[in-house]
């Protein structure tokens, strides 16, 4: 079962479309090991075996008779509880959507299921994609596969839970100031935060408009590439959708680094905060190895990370007040408690202190983005430390601001999280690897460069 | 002004808000968080911004095709 659980998207597609492999024998080897670890993880908050079931044999059928849809048909899939599939509650982990029935699919899972993936079902998240882990919700929160005591990141928790734990080699995550990039850093897989506006955000149950990112979760940057692939693309149904030409990401994955010169933001984990020293070394050592392959760095300095998070919390409190403002005024006991705090936050923020945010961010972005004269691409860290305890709530607190995500929510630059290595307690490390917008296929060749040489994607948390 | 903001307070600009639901626990919540975000607007370097420093989303329309 092992072999079937940590197989990628690109060799279950080979081996299906080649019949060697039969979606129904190997979505129901993905299902007996939710129903026996999930449990212990609960990364799915909606488990759908007979969707699944169903979507396996249409597959099958269809691959029989010769009609191969592309690398996603017959793999299993799941979604983010935020992302709407039509017919089940999109419940945002909340009770205030309880009973929240999606009567169409989002834009995502339309092209998911046209691509003929089999849906397991939805995932864990944390309450409306912000705050932390909530332990007074209808539903527990999920938990890190590599030492299920610790926290597996956020909000995209379940997502990066899955993944890791190989229930599934594909999930979908949004990310508003971090929340694909963290659970991929802490659960030790691949998030891609493409450019604002690459992939449609219709059906996704929005937290702040202006910072939303919809993209894909997977345990190699093949994988990652070839789901984005497949969900890219214009949307005229979502207003901050980019008319912009898109694929190609999984294409070049092999043209490798030579040549290529990475601007290094080392004051982000160094001077701005103290980036624990594991962390910090686990980059390092990226660094070198990326040298070692031909590509050239050059420290750059850009904005302290306190103005980015001020100018991104500044707007993420007033744009996630306005969706939630009805609930908080009516039922605002139906949250849990640190998510009220999160979005009351944003209840007597002034008109000026959100557009004085917005203006700063177009100064940052600005700024951030005249450094492409001189790099091809930008690695930083992720987060600055392995992940903690998940019942440790003031470690949680400490640690979920120490991160180096959120500027590229403020940019909407395209932001790969890419494993590099592990902690001596067993946790894993991760980096960012940073680009101009719309050049997520260069992000991808310099994260496969580094991924093939580095090898981390061998190792699997062991779930016993 | 933010720093000495009381409960009380909390109270009438929740109130102000249409937030009242809230219980004491909530306004308690209300009154840290404001100070938190209001902490961080100051943090901002608007000292940095010229009035035709215009902010980051403005309303494009596209062009009519009349054809």
């Amino acid at each position: 079962m092992n072999d079937l659980a940590y197989l990628t998207v690109a060799a279950a597609a080979d081996l299906l479309r080649s019949k060697k492999l039969s979606p129904v024998e190997y979505t129901s080897a993905l299902i007996a090991r939710v129903e026996k670890y999930d449990s212990k993880l609960n990364a799915f908050l909606r488990f759908t075996p007979e969707i699944a079931m169903q979507d396996a044999r249409r597959a099958e059928a269809e691959i029989a008779r010769g009609e191969w849809r592309g690398p996603l048909h017959g793999v299993p899939y799941g979604l983010k509880d935020i992302v709407d599939y039509a017919g089940l509650p999109t419940t945002a982990h909340s009770k205030i959507l309880a009973d929240n029935v999606a009567t169409a699919d989002a834009a995502v899972t339309q092209k998911l299921r046209a691509a003929g993936g089999v849906f397991m079902g939805k995932l864990s998240t944390h309450e409306f994609a912000t705050g932390g882990p909530c332990f007074d919700l209808p539903w527990p929160p999920a938990r890190n596969p590599w030492n299920r005591d610790h926290f597996p990141g956020g909000s995209s928790s379940g997502s990066g839970a899955a993944t890791a734990a190989g229930f599934v080699p594909a999930t979908i995550g949004s990310d508003t100031a971090g929340s694909i990039r963290n659970p991929a850093t802490m659960c030790g897989i691949v998030g891609m935060k493409g450019t604002y506006g690459l992939v449609s955000r219709r059906g996704v149950f929005p937290l702040a408009y202006s910072l939303d990112h919809v993209g894909p979760l997977t345990r190699t940057i093949r994988d990652n590439a070839l789901m984005l692939d497949l969900i890219a693309g214009h949307d005229a149904l979502d207003p901050g959708s980019a008319n912009t030409a898109v694929g190609g990401y999984s294409s070049s994955l092999e043209q490798g680094v030579k040549g290529l010169r990475i601007g290094v933001i080392r004051h982000f984990y160094t001077r701005d905060m103290e980036g624990d020293p594991e962390m910090v070394n686990g980059i390092e050592n990226a660094l070198k190895l990326l040298v070692d392959l031909g590509a050239s760095l050059q420290e750059i300095e850009t904005a302290p990370l306190a103005e980015y998070a001020a100018c991104a919390r500044t707007i993420l409190s007033s744009e996630a007040y306005t969706i939630h403002e009805k609930w908080l005024q009516e039922r605002p006991g139906d949250y849990a408690n640190l998510t009220r705090e999160r979005f009351l936050s944003g209840a007597l923020l002034s008109a000026a202190d959100y557009l004085n945010a917005t203006r700063v961010r177009a100064k940052l972005t600005n700024t951030f983005h005249a450094h492409y004269s001189d790099v091809d691409a930008v690695i930083t860290a992720s987060a600055l430390d392995p992940a903690c305890r998940i019942d440790d709530p003031d470690e949680i607190n400490r640690t979920y601001a120490r991160q180096a995500r959120t500027p590229f929510n403020v940019t909407g630059s395209p932001a790969l999280s890419v494993p590099v290595g592990f902690s001596t307690n067993g946790m894993p490390l991760g980096m960012q690897i940073i680009g101009k917008p719309f050049t997520e296929a260069l992000l991808y060749r310099i994260g496969h460069a580094y991924e093939q040489a580095a090898k981390w994607t061998d190792k699997h948390p062991n779930l016993t | 002004m933010w720093n000495d903001l009381t409960l009380d307070e909390t109270r009438r600009l929740a109130a102000r808000a249409g937030l009242t639901q809230l219980t004491d626990e909530h306004l308690q919540q209300l009154l840290q968080a404001t100070q938190t975000a209001k902490a961080r607007c100051a943090a901002l370097p608007t000292d940095k911004l010229t009035p035709a420093d215009e902010p980051a989303h403005i309303l494009r329309l596209n062009r009519h095709d009349d054809r």
